[in-house]
């Protein structure tokens, strides 16, 4: 099992180090700032190709980090690289690359085909190509029947699918999917998690978030937990299953008023412990509940001006984390 | 930078890469950008002429058209026709600035300033964003398909406009004034003047909406700015649109006599110019657009 250490520069790659950057979607140091508001905070991730599940309550940062690596968003600060490219950098990275979003809109007053066909044309395909590969998109989403009628009269689920269509049709390299089970009866569910499986076999990145963990964890190759904009934990899933057992979460963290933070995390009762580092540039906690702690952490960043190095959580403490959110899954929204 | 070496083909994204992407012929790239930007006017031509936008455009431009065949039945047209074809050519003149800073002037906001905030509003521009194309392109397709559905309409307008204030000579003095008088050359400048005015109105508007959130103060600022202009001194006069279109007037308005008689410029000079001034605010509209995040969020 790998832990995230937040902070790793990920600048002096050696050569096999290199090769991998190019099939994989790097974070380093990355944040992302609305105004005041974090979205996330300081990310480090290597997603290398595979399943890659993205877990979190709502508020957590799954989308922002998806809206970042898409280039929907730019980073307040660090660097993304997909498949070795810049997300903003340029046009050319979006022939690889698919995003089906959150949002559940569409261009108005289009067919489930128009839909699909027109964004093939503004890729520059002619139309052989480009109706070829719509209806292709569609057979795979199970939406031919519907393909002719108003989007605008779909039904949740079949919109769902017709986005996934949309972000498949060009037959991406990398697959980017917010909550694509969202809405989905069991057995579109079944069907679209066995689409995602297959794509991944012909050697398709992809990319899934969700607030509910096991919805994820068993087709995912990786799974990545995010509590309120911090990566508090990646790794394989397997490793990650086979020891669950309740235990305070235990944080390091390194910024320049760690007494301060300590004395302000104190005063709330879910902070178990917080101890200074002998060259006071540091301080461990322990608390009972990360939602909360990570929370409250984010205000006295924001409200105390501080300037923070790394949040790490130590080794050993991802169970507890995991757990927590399983344990939420249900009233996490 | 980081230390990332990263291969020729992903630091120089080149349309032409793709193995879809055409077979490699040198300089492909721009059969591409031209599909692509036919891939972009082919959405953005079905917005602005099948929406609830286009219906207003509409009646903004036929409006005028209806109350001027009201007008022809009234006396007080006998009397113009009275005074024959020179008096109705004023008219035509006085009645056209009207037309052209209203109708014309409030269509090109319904259609330009949508361009960007209506798929901001219905949350679709990221299906843009996340194609590969061009921001480039994508404001040049966009404006070009409002340009081309104010174009047809208006110039479609005007020209029955034109028409109408030379009924109440009767037919055949509308057609005497046509084919033997200067009426055809007339009309088709008219018709050129709203052509050129919905363009360079619409990249005002374009732009506009890519800044501000309101039309309606965009609209007010632009027609305050436009209104003041013969006061201007000669360089910022340059930065409108009106100052452009009043050179072309075949016949000026009755009360612009001054401004126009102030400035005499060329057609020669004034149309590259407008077309400069309407180049150089598309940059900055491709500019903007390019910083642009997706934030849908926020409105
Ligand atoms: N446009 C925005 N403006 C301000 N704050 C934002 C914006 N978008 C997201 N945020 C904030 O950023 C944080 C992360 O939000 P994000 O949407 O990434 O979470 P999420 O994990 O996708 O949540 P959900 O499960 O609800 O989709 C939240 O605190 C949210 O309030
Ligand atoms: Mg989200």
């Amino acid at each position: 099992m790998t832990m995230t250490t937040s902070n790793q520069p990920t600048t002096e790659l050696s050569t096999p180090d290199r090769i991998a950057a190019h099939q994989s979607i790097v974070f380093d140091n990355v944040s992302k700032f609305y105004g005041e508001v974090l979205g996330v905070n300081r990310v480090t991730l290597t997603l290398p190709p595979g399943i890659t599940g993205l877990v979190g309550p709502n508020g957590s940062g799954k989308t922002t980090l998806m809206n970042l690596m898409t280039g929907l968003l730019r980073p307040t600060d660090g660097t993304i690289r997909v498949l070795g490219e810049s997300p903003s950098a340029g046009q050319h990275l979006f022939r690889h690359l698919g995003y089906c979003t959150q949002f559940d809109a569409f261009p108005a007053g289009m067919t489930g085909y128009q839909f699909i066909y027109s964004f093939l044309r503004v890729h520059g395909l002619a139309h052989t190509e480009a109706d070829s590969l719509t209806w292709q998109a569609l057979e795979r989403v199970n939406l031919k029947d519907a393909a002719k009628r108003r989007v605008e009269g779909y039904s949740k689920g079949m919109r769902q699918r017709a986005r996934l269509a949309q972000a498949i049709s060009h037959q991406p390299k990398v697959l980017v999917l917010d909550e694509p089970l969202n809405g989905l009866d069991p057995m579109a569910r079944a069907e679209v998690i066995a689409l995602f499986q297959q794509l991944a076999a012909e050697g398709c990145h992809i990319i899934i978030s969700s607030h509910i963990l096991h919805e994820v964890d068993m087709i995912s190759d990786q799974v990545v937990l995010l509590s309120s904009g911090y990566v508090v934990a990646d790794g394989d899933v397997s490793g990650m299953r086979t020891e669950i057992h309740e235990h305070p979460i235990q944080v390091l963290m390194r910024c320049d008023k760690p007494s301060l933070v300590a004395s302000r995390l104190f005063e709330h009762d879910f902070v178990v412990e917080a101890s200074l580092h002998d060259d006071r540039r540091g301080l461990m906690i322990r608390t009972r509940e990360a939602d909360r702690f990570y929370g409250l952490l984010n205000s006295i960043i924001v409200d105390n001006d501080i300037d923070v190095e790394t949040v790490t959580v130590a080794d050993g403490d991802v169970n507890a984390v995991y757990k927590y959110l399983i344990g939420n899954e249900g009233e996490g929204r | 930078m980081s230390g990332l070496s990263v291969p020729e083909t992903a630091q120089h994204p080149s349309l032409g890469q793709d193995p879809r992407a055409e077979p490699q012929t040198g300089s492909t790239d721009w059969g591409m950008m031209g599909r692509q930007l036919w891939g972009v006017l082919r959405i953005e031509l079905r917005y602005s002429l099948f929406s609830r936008r286009f219906l207003a455009v509409a009646f903004l431009a036929l409006a005028p058209v209806g109350l001027l065949i009201l007008w022809a039945l009234t006396p007080v047209a006998k009397e113009i026709a009275g005074g024959g074809s020179t008096q109705a050519m004023s008219m035509a003149a006085w009645i056209y600035a009207g037309y052209l800073s209203t109708s014309v002037f409030l269509s090109a906001l319904i259609l330009f300033m949508s361009l960007f905030r209506g798929d901001i509003l219905q949350r679709s521009l990221h299906y843009y964003f996340l194609s590969p194309v061009r921001r480039q392109i994508l404001v040049l397709g966009k404006f070009l398909a409002a340009w081309i559905a104010g174009a047809v309409t208006f110039a479609t307008s005007t020209a029955l406009i034109y028409l109408l204030c030379f009924l109440p000579l009767g037919l055949s003095g509308l057609s005497r004034h046509l084919f033997q008088g200067p009426g055809l050359g007339h009309l088709m400048i008219y018709a050129g003047i709203s052509v050129l005015a919905i363009g360079g109105y619409g990249c005002i508007f374009l732009l506009a909406g890519l800044f501000l959130r309101n039309p309606v103060v965009a609209g007010v600022l632009i027609f305050g700015w436009e209104s003041i202009n013969f006061f201007l001194p000669a360089l910022l006069k340059k930065l409108s649109v009106i100052f452009y279109l009043q050179s072309f007037y075949p016949v000026p308005p009755p009360q612009e006599l001054f401004a126009i008689v102030a400035e005499p410029i060329s057609p020669w000079l004034t149309v590259p110019g407008l077309l400069l001034f309407m180049v150089a605010l598309l940059a900055l509209a491709s500019w903007r657009a390019q910083r642009m995040e997706i934030n849908y969020g926020e409105d």
